[in-house]
């Protein structure tokens, strides 16, 4: 794919006046706090995720230093059950789910497929500070009392806590709406702003991935918007939905909140996969292997996903039909995932791989991921669930998916798109070695927990039963490794503002559109309207002479 | 946040204090099994194995044609552009969907072994009862004890689940059971219990296993434990949880029964040390005079919204365990204090509690 004209090699020639790029158009805060342009709300969503991702990360580190000791180190019980709580509703309302869409999602969507902006620039805005007013009120919340329901807001638990509920429900329902309004704006843009001879099988993965997200948001979210209303509700006014004591069932508060989640899961996972089927194709110089086949995946995974919800609930008592249904239903889900595994692997074979930070970063994930997802297959049967549900098993199964993958793909993204965000290198030796530590970190933390997981440590505990001492140890460790790696990446990203060398025109060699507009964009995006001639990920296309000439 | 950093100081030893650490199996994943679930442990090593060797495969691919196929040069080009290869495809579609189908069938059959509850298990019914945060147990015979349960060897049980308040789990991992308890209705869980080890001559045929609640509960969520004792049919005649002091048994014995049940039931609400706690402490409720007698002190109570002073006596202690909401003490003017039902006729126990909030006192 290539745009009729060669906008790369001619844009920088006359370098004595800065280039005009979007982040140098306009200035002062009003052209930032009330912009419309989908790159610079990008860069405010990159800047609220991350925020929002180190409080996440404070949290869980508080929570493994507290676990040092079968009798804890640091809280009373009643603290260390609201620490844990924070870690899980910040890293999953604020963090992974907005992450990739609203950051990464947010600045390459449009320029991927050649439009000047998202559909609806407004609702853009809007989604951003509905974003805003969640983490407000999220925060809030912790200063009103706190919340120690856990992030799933189990009933009739949360209807009887004297904690602040009501406040982090609402929280929670205006994120959705945020995450909703993401969604719509994405659906449309993909619909209706594709550049001319963009068809839908020349779109790159990961607007695939994003348009198939964008369906979840749309559909799932409002279940959990309808649950959390309904748990405030219920506290305010005792209407007996799920109150047993009012006649209530607290097993439907599970159906309705897993509704959501466990789509949920995929609205976290799917952008991750988009970015990684980018990245192992760009890094490898080779066409993704299996293209068609990726791309009807996340189809597959968005509509099977409506549809295994009870497979977190295989102990909850629900019928025997349910069990066969949800535990069959989950096995299907597992091998679109395989095939995207394989198909990633299939692409860097033979391929010409660049071992730079971004591709490290993706080659973690698809070690990472692999782990992740084969122990997901371990959890689906049902007998075996029946034993490692609500063990560290589990944490440490969605941790391999949340943490170990989604954040890696969302850390790999964030370097692969970094020139093109800002016109600025990191240094990428510091990168390889963050890489590498948060990489080891990562493993040290969550393999001790597999195996006191399947050993019967019960999850969501504030003390233990000191026979898993060491295991919690090791984990401690990691987990402090872990820091390390993220505070360095946070480090070095950071001083590439400051002082980083310039990026290229073309940085890693990419062929999809975003890779066709100079770097940084300009306001618009494209200096020329794009056209789109070649199919996607066409690597004879690339401009070696005008790369070459960018490298000296 | 500051106020997270000072910590409580635990009261007592945890519950577990003396269970010894369970056996674990010879690949150091599961503790030994204790029931006759053995499907679960198959299944699992099976699927761990398969796991295995996609892992190896994928990660092993991957990092060979990461070294061999790198770039070495900036405009090397790749030595392949195939995009697609459909036998390749459909044979990794078909050959993970056989064996998710084969994971899928095996592990249904194994959760039907372990949702049927078999005749033998019918016969030995067992009620268990979790409230925040305790475990009540009651036996076949209508007897009763807390956060401990005895169970025969070779004998199939069944517990009755039954939740007070909120949702709770029932988990046993040598057991390899586990059932949410849901309040407003009643589940079951079944297992056969078995000896993990051999036994020496002479010794005694018991082992004991650890209980969790593995449903987040709330506050002592993770202190919500309770003993199981698998222990042989000469044993189980004996009831040995059935021995709670007798009248005219030695104080000290009922002090230490009282103790021990207080522990398991009390303490998470109310402190001995003075401590502030989810209700008002016992300490300092009665003084000892230099005769040796108990005296009460004066305390500010509310009676159907009136505020009056009483003097602490047994009877207000035996009223305020049996009937919590009737009399409240001034400072927790809300109440809250879970009903014990099945203490009300049982004086034998009242009796030991009662001695040991008067061995509290001050001298």
């Amino acid at each position: 794919m290539t745009t009729n004209t060669p906008a790369v090699a001619t844009a920088t020639p006359e370098t004595q006046a800065p280039r005009e790029t979007y982040l140098n158009c306009s200035s002062g805060f009003m052209s930032w706090a009330g912009t419309l342009d989908h790159k610079r709300i990008g860069i405010m969503y990159l800047v609220g995720v991350g925020i929002a991702f180190l409080a996440g990360g404070l949290f869980a580190l508080l929570v493994r230093l507290h676990l040092w000791e079968p009798e804890g180190l640091l809280f009373s019980n009643l603290d260390y059950n609201q620490v844990f709580t924070l870690h899980g509703a910040f890293m999953v309302f604020l963090f992974v789910i907005p992450a990739i869409p609203g950051s990464i999602g947010n600045m390459v969507l449009p320029l991927m497929v050649g439009a000047k902006d998202v559909a609806l620039p407004r609702l853009n805005l809007l989604s951003f500070y509905l974003w805003l007013t969640g983490a407000i009120l999220a925060t809030l919340a912790i200063v009103l009392g706190g919340f120690d329901t856990g992030w799933t807001f189990y009933a009739p638990y949360s209807l009887y806590t004297d904690k602040a509920v009501v406040t982090i429900g609402l929280a929670v329902f205006v994120l959705g709406f945020s995450s909703i309004f993401t969604g719509l704006n994405f659906i449309v843009t993909v619909h209706k702003l594709r550049a001319p001879g963009m068809t839908w099988f020349r779109m790159p993965l990961m607007v695939w991935a994003l348009y198939s997200t964008s369906i979840l948001q749309v559909l799932a979210t409002p279940v959990l918007g309808i649950t959390v209303l309904l748990v405030a509700f219920e506290r305010l006014y005792h209407i007996g939905i799920f109150d047993p004591r009012l006649g209530g069932d607290p097993v439907l508060f599970e159906h309705f909140f897993w509704f959501y989640s466990h789509p949920a899961v995929y609205i976290m996972v799917l952008p991750a996969f988009g970015i990684i089927s980018e990245l192992v194709s760009v890094h490898s110089r080779k066409p993704l292997f299996g293209y068609k086949l990726i791309a009807f995946s996340s189809l597959a995974i968005a509509i099977i996903s409506f549809l295994v919800w009870g497979h977190h609930m295989f102990t909850s008592g629900q019928s025997t039909y349910a069990m066969f249904a949800f535990s069959f239903l989950t096995f299907f889900v597992a091998i679109p995932t395989a095939i995207k595994e394989f198909s990633w692997v299939a692409t860097v074979w033979k391929g010409s791989v660049a071992l730079n930070s971004p591709m490290l970063y993706a080659l973690a994930f698809l070690i990472i991921f692999a782990i992740g997802g084969l122990t997901g297959v371990i959890l689906g049967t049902l007998n075996v669930n029946l034993h490692l549900h609500d063990t560290y098993f589990v944490v440490a199964h969605f941790h391999y998916v949340m943490m170990g993958s989604i954040s890696l793909a969302f850390f790999a993204g964030l370097h692969h798109w970094w020139p093109k965000m800002f016109g600025k290198m990191y240094s990428e030796t510091l990168a390889k070695i963050a890489c590498l530590i948060i990489f080891v970190g990562f493993n040290m933390t969550f393999i001790p927990q597999f195996i006191m997981g399947s050993r019967g440590m019960p999850r969501r505990y504030a003390t233990y039963v000191p026979e898993f001492e060491p295991f919690h140890q090791a984990s401690t460790i990691g987990a402090i490794i872990l820091g390390c790696g993220v505070a360095l990446m946070v480090f070095y990203l950071l001083q590439s503002l400051l002082s980083g060398k310039k990026a290229k025109e073309n940085q890693w060699g990419g062929v999809t559109l975003d890779w066709h507009t100079p770097t940084p964009p300009p306001h618009l995006n494209f200096d020329h309207e794009p056209k789109v001639v070649h199919e996607v990920y066409d690597y004879s296309t690339l401009d070696y002479e005008s790369m070459q000439r960018d490298a000296t | 946040m500051i106020h997270y950093l000072i910590q409580d100081p635990p009261q007592d030893p945890p519950k577990w204090d003396g269970v010894p650490a369970p056996d674990i199996d010879q690949f150091g994943q599961f503790p030994k099994l204790a029931s006759t679930f053995h499907d679960v442990d198959g299944l699992f090593y099976f699927t761990y194995a398969v796991c295995i060797f996609f892992f190896v495969l994928i990660t092993g691919v991957l990092l060979y044609s990461v070294v061999a196929h790198r770039r070495k040069t900036w405009d090397q080009k790749p030595l392949s552009n195939v995009t697609h290869n459909t036998p390749l495809e459909v044979v990794w579609t078909l050959i993970p969907l056989v064996l998710v189908m084969i994971m899928f069938a095996w592990g249904f059959k194994g959760s039907l072994d372990m949702t049927v509850v078999p005749h033998e298990a019918h016969l030995n019914t067992y009620k268990a009862t979790a409230k925040q945060w305790s475990w009540q147990f009651t036996y076949p015979d209508g007897t009763t004890s807390y956060d401990e349960v005895w169970v025969e060897a070779g004998k199939p049980v069944q517990f009755i689940l039954e939740s007070k308040d909120v949702l709770h789990a029932f988990y046993v991992p040598a057991m390899r059971v586990k059932r949410d308890v849901v309040p407003g209705r009643y589940q079951s869980a079944w297992f056969e219990p078995h000896f993990t080890k051999e036994f020496a001559e002479g010794e005694p045929r018991e082992q004991t296993f650890h209980l969790f609640c593995a449903e987040y509960c709330g506050l002592d969520h993770s202190r919500m434990y309770a003993k199981v004792h698998v222990v042989d049919a000469e044993t189980m005649a004996k009831t040995p949880w059935n021995l709670v002091p007798k009248p005219e048994d030695p104080i000290e014995d009922k002090i230490a029964y009282g103790k021990q049940f207080a522990n398991a039931q009390c303490l998470s609400c109310h402190s001995t040390n003075g401590a502030p706690g989810v209700g008002p402490t016992w300490k300092g409720l009665f003084t000892k005079d230099a005769d040796g007698n108990y005296v009460g002190r004066q305390r500010d109570v509310l009676e159907g919204g009136q505020k009056k002073t009483i003097t602490v006596d047994d009877a207000y202690i035996l009223e305020s365990i049996k009937e919590p909401m009737k009399k409240l003490a001034a400072e927790f003017p809300n109440g809250g204090m879970s009903n014990f039902d099945s203490l009300k006729d049982d004086e034998a126990r009242l009796a030991c509690i009662l001695a040991y909030i008067k061995s509290l006192a001050d001298n």
